[in-house]
């Protein structure tokens, strides 16, 4: 049970509206039910806003999610 | 959690693994019925490897067997029982010997079987083949005494058989059966059979004990003659082969040293099976047009096989057919996935799929209840701290929102309020009805005023039935106890619902109250006929909680003919309608076994539907045509707002649009902010407000994420379109929203998801969250 480690946008030229820089793939912990995992997300390198991108919540991570949840 | 004993008294109650009638007529336990299918279906080797399995000496059996099973057979009086003795002659003739069993040394205890009939050949096989040596005394040649017995069979059959048996270390040996023989063979054998067709010394079939036919010492008998109901002696060979398998199981415990009568239940051939014949078309059998049957001829004749089962209830139910079983199975899988301590439960998917309808108690001959055992595995789960979050939080938020103070509240009847006095009814809509159709709860509310004596107060709220259905029991006596205190405060009037589920949960919760349905007082109060642009014929869809509540259903046909509409009753109807899918929160746990429920009742009706239940209205809507009690009776009639029922965002907005209408129409208050004052100008287009439907995201959400977004500043910004994106985590879930920010300083809504894990620095830094928080727990 792992996440993939590696997930981009869904496309797009996306960057921090605040900070107004390009996003990097930077590796962060995913938390769920006394779970961690570890998993490269796009993240502001100034402030640290990570995204996740609609193809990883409603796939991967629903996923791995429901089989937390009946563990 | 249940115990084991618990579980074998729920599981014996689903009868669908009994064997059909071919099955329990036969005394050999021939699996007849699969025999047939694998014939059907052109495996004819299939077939011969399962008499193989069955049947003692199968050639010589399937020679002469007497096929009680075609007597018993549920095709008898539809167009004739299936040819099961001339389909196995059949296979035993098209197909070659397909298993080999293992020829393992002699064990050290050793059968003497005295005369080769049939019972004491088959003796002979059962225990030979269990690796035991054995003995067979016979006289004249070993053939004889069979082909006395019956005289057709074709010698060559047994020649063949009995000289197999010699490489399981059977030895025949000619002798004289006399007591003399008998004696001595107790002593120097461990046990000993004595077949009555050949011993003229053998006991009567009375004088041996039924159950083990035990004779005496470590000797059984069997081989009797039968009686047909004319009296006359026959030698039926089924009988014969039984008798020497039934004492051969006793001889074979005998010689271990294990008890001779324990579990052995079955070997009782009871029929439990419960089939439905209605639907089956008779089939002539199919006669061979030579002397036996062709492949072609034998695959016919086995596909009249009705394949007797009982699924009655699998048929019905879509979340029965979800998971590929029946009962019997998913009662023994919800048990051991309560037995689960750690690892994956893969029963909790089986237990929230259940709408709790009661329709496969009120179908199953045996009355197995699918729905005590679902929420009994809930309450257990909720307990054990294992039910899974995500199945009923939607619902539990729904319910708490109902309940709330955004939406919940209570009016005493205006004409008696100012003296401290109370109506001596209380109407209660149920949340459902004030999120779906405010403006006709507050008709049918003046109406009542109007008319009852007494006085009449409003109480809106939930009742509960969603905790109630979550397995959450804590959560549901804390609901009850609110509602007490309402009740209570309200002079313990009388209880009008209009809803069933309402009936149910309002029972629970305040046993003392009486509780009486709106139709059943309408019907009372409305005595003449009612005019309204109904359809002439409807059908009418009894709610699962009506599903035993007779007043209640005929109140609602009452107010229909009164309507002048004639009811033609659907398939499946009163006690054993079907659930829409709104029940037992289905529709959150599993959206999709939700939409086939739906789907398949709507499919039932051949004239638009007349539903007293606003959840089976709102859940038909959009499959087939149908109206509300609310649409046709005269208070309520054409003050809906909307047809289209209301998605989930509109249902809390609608809740709370009925308080404020009705705060201000019987007390006189005014909100400060109406309930549809947003913070920000928000767009949401059709196709993304669906799909946040289907995500159970709120509009409600979505105000707030991007109003704290734009207030924070933290969001991304995708430079080819110019669309935001931000996320914002109210409870435990992430909603993310990407958004366009519009000329006039509005949002257009682009897309919404949400997930629940949490993932540092996708979050508001401003929100807390609390990790594990369980909500309602
Ligand atoms: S109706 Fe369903 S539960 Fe009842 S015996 Fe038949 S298969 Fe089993
Ligand atoms: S129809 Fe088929 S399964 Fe049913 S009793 Fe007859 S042979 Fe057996
Ligand atoms: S949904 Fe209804 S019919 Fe189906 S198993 Fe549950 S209680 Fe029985
Ligand atoms: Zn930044």
């Amino acid at each position: 049970m792992s996440l993939e480690p590696n997930f981009t946008t869904d496309g797009g030229d996306w960057v921090c509206a605040r900070c107004n820089v390009p996003l990097e793939q930077i590796k962060v912990q995913a938390l769920y039910m006394h779970s961690a995992f570890d998993v490269f997300l796009p993240r502001c390198p100034s402030c640290g806003l990570t995204l996740i991108p609609r193809t990883l919540a409603e796939g991967k991570m629903a996923e791995v999610e429901a089989l937390l949840e009946d563990k | 959690m249940l115990e084991q004993s618990q579980l074998h008294a729920i599981e014996a109650r689903c009868t669908q693994e009994a064997a059909p009638r071919c099955r329990t007529s036969c005394p050999l336990d021939m699996d007849v019925r699969a025999f047939l299918e694998h014939l059907a279906a052109d495996r004819p080797r299939e077939g011969r490897k399962l008499l193989e399995r069955h049947l003692p000496l199968p050639a010589v059996l399937t020679a002469v067997c007497d096929h009680p099973c075609e007597n018993a057979c549920l095709r008898r009086d539809l167009g004739g029982s299936l040819a099961v003795s001339a389909l196995e002659r059949y296979c035993m003739k098209a197909v070659p010997e397909q298993s080999r069993p293992l020829i393992r040394p002699p064990k050290g205890q050793k059968l003497a079987v005295l005369g080769a009939g049939l019972a004491g050949l088959t003796a002979a096989f059962d225990i030979s083949h269990k690796g035991f040596a054995v003995t067979l005394f016979h006289e004249n040649t070993r053939e004889d005494a069979l082909l006395a017995a019956f005289p057709s069979l074709d010698r060559a059959l047994p020649e063949a058989e009995l000289k197999a048996l010699e490489k399981f270390h059977v030895s025949f040996v000619s002798a004289s059966l006399d007591e003399a023989l008998l004696e001595r063979c107790t002593e120097e054998y461990s046990a000993v059979f004595v077949d009555a067709s050949c011993c003229a010394f053998a006991p009567s079939r009375e004088e041996t004990e039924s159950a083990t036919l035990l004779w005496r010492g470590n000797i059984c008998c069997g081989g009797w003659e039968s009686l047909t109901p004319t009296g006359a002696h026959f030698a039926s060979a089924s009988a014969q082969a039984g008798e020497g398998r039934k004492a051969g199981i006793t001889l074979q415990r005998i010689m271990t040293g294990v008890s001779l009568v324990a579990s052995r239940e079955g070997e009782e051939r009871k029929d439990r099976l419960h089939t439905p014949l209605d639907g089956v078309q008779p089939e002539a059998r199919v006669l061979p047009a030579g002397e036996s049957y062709t492949a072609e001829e034998a695959r016919r004749e086995a596909s009249r096989c009705i394949r007797c089962a009982c699924m009655q209830c699998v048929k019905e139910c879509p979340f029965l057919q979800k998971y590929k079983e029946f009962p019997r199975v998913y009662a023994r899988k919800l048990y051991n996935n309560a037995s689960v301590v750690r690892g994956t439960r893969t029963a909790n998917v089986i237990m929230n799929g259940c709408a709790l309808c009661g329709q496969c108690e009120a179908i199953c001959p045996e009355h197995f209840s699918m729905a005590d055992l679902c929420l009994h595995s809930r309450r257990d789960a909720v307990e054990r701290d294992v039910m899974p979050v995500s199945a009923h939080e939607f619902a539990l938020e729904d319910m708490a929102q109902a309940s709330g103070p955004e939406a919940s509240f209570f009016v005493e009847d205006p004409a008696l309020a100012a003296q401290g006095g109370h109506g001596a009814t209380m109407f209660f809509p149920g949340c459902q009805l004030a999120a779906s159709r405010g403006e006709q709860v507050l008709a049918m509310y003046r109406f009542l005023r109007e008319k009852l004596p007494g006085g009449v107060s409003l109480h809106s709220s939930c009742c509960g039935i969603p905790a109630h259905w979550a397995g959450r029991e804590a959560l549901f006596a804390s609901h009850a106890e609110t509602l007490r205190t309402v009740w209570e405060q309200a002079g313990r009037p009388e209880i009008l619902t209009a809803c069933s589920s309402c009936m149910t949960a309002l029972s629970l919760a305040l046993p003392e109250a009486s509780v009486v349905s709106l139709w059943e007082k309408l019907d009372n109060m409305l005595t003449g006929p009612i005019s309204c642009s109904a359809p002439d014929v409807m059908n009418v869809q009894d709610p699962c909680g009506a599903r035993h509540n007779e007043a209640w259903r005929n109140a609602v046909r009452s107010l229909a003919a009164k309507a002048g509409i004639r009811v033609e009753e659907a398939r499946r109807t009163g006690e054993e309608s079907a659930c829409c899918g709104y029940g037992g929160l289905v529709w959150n746990a599993q959206p999709d076994v939700a939409d086939a429920m739906a789907e398949k009742r709507a499919g039932e009706f051949s004239h638009p539907v007349l539903t007293s239940c606003i959840m089976c209205h709102d859940r038909f809507a959009e499959k087939s045509e149908s109206l509300h009690l609310f649409d046709i009776l005269p208070p309520t009639a054409g003050k809906a707002v909307t047809s289209t029922p209301p998605g989930l965002s509109a249902r809390r907005a609608g809740r709370m649009a009925l308080k404020e209408a009705a705060l201000e129409e019987f007390l006189g208050i005014r909100p400060e902010h109406r309930h549809d004052e947003e913070p920000i100008l928000l767009r949401i287009p059709d196709e993304v407000r669906q799909n946040m439907e289907k995500r159970y995201i709120l509009r409600q959400d979505v105000v707030t994420a991007i109003a704290g977004i734009e207030e924070s500043g933290a969001k991304f910004l995708n430079r080819e379109n110019g669309h935001f994106l931000g996320s914002w985590r109210p409870r435990n879930v992430t909603f993310w929203v990407e958004y366009t920010v519009d000329d006039d300083g509005g949002f257009t809504l682009v897309n919404a998801w949400c997930h629940r894990m949490v993932v540092p620095g996708a979050i508001q830094p401003a929100t807390k969250v609390i990790m594990e928080e369980r909500v309602h727990a």
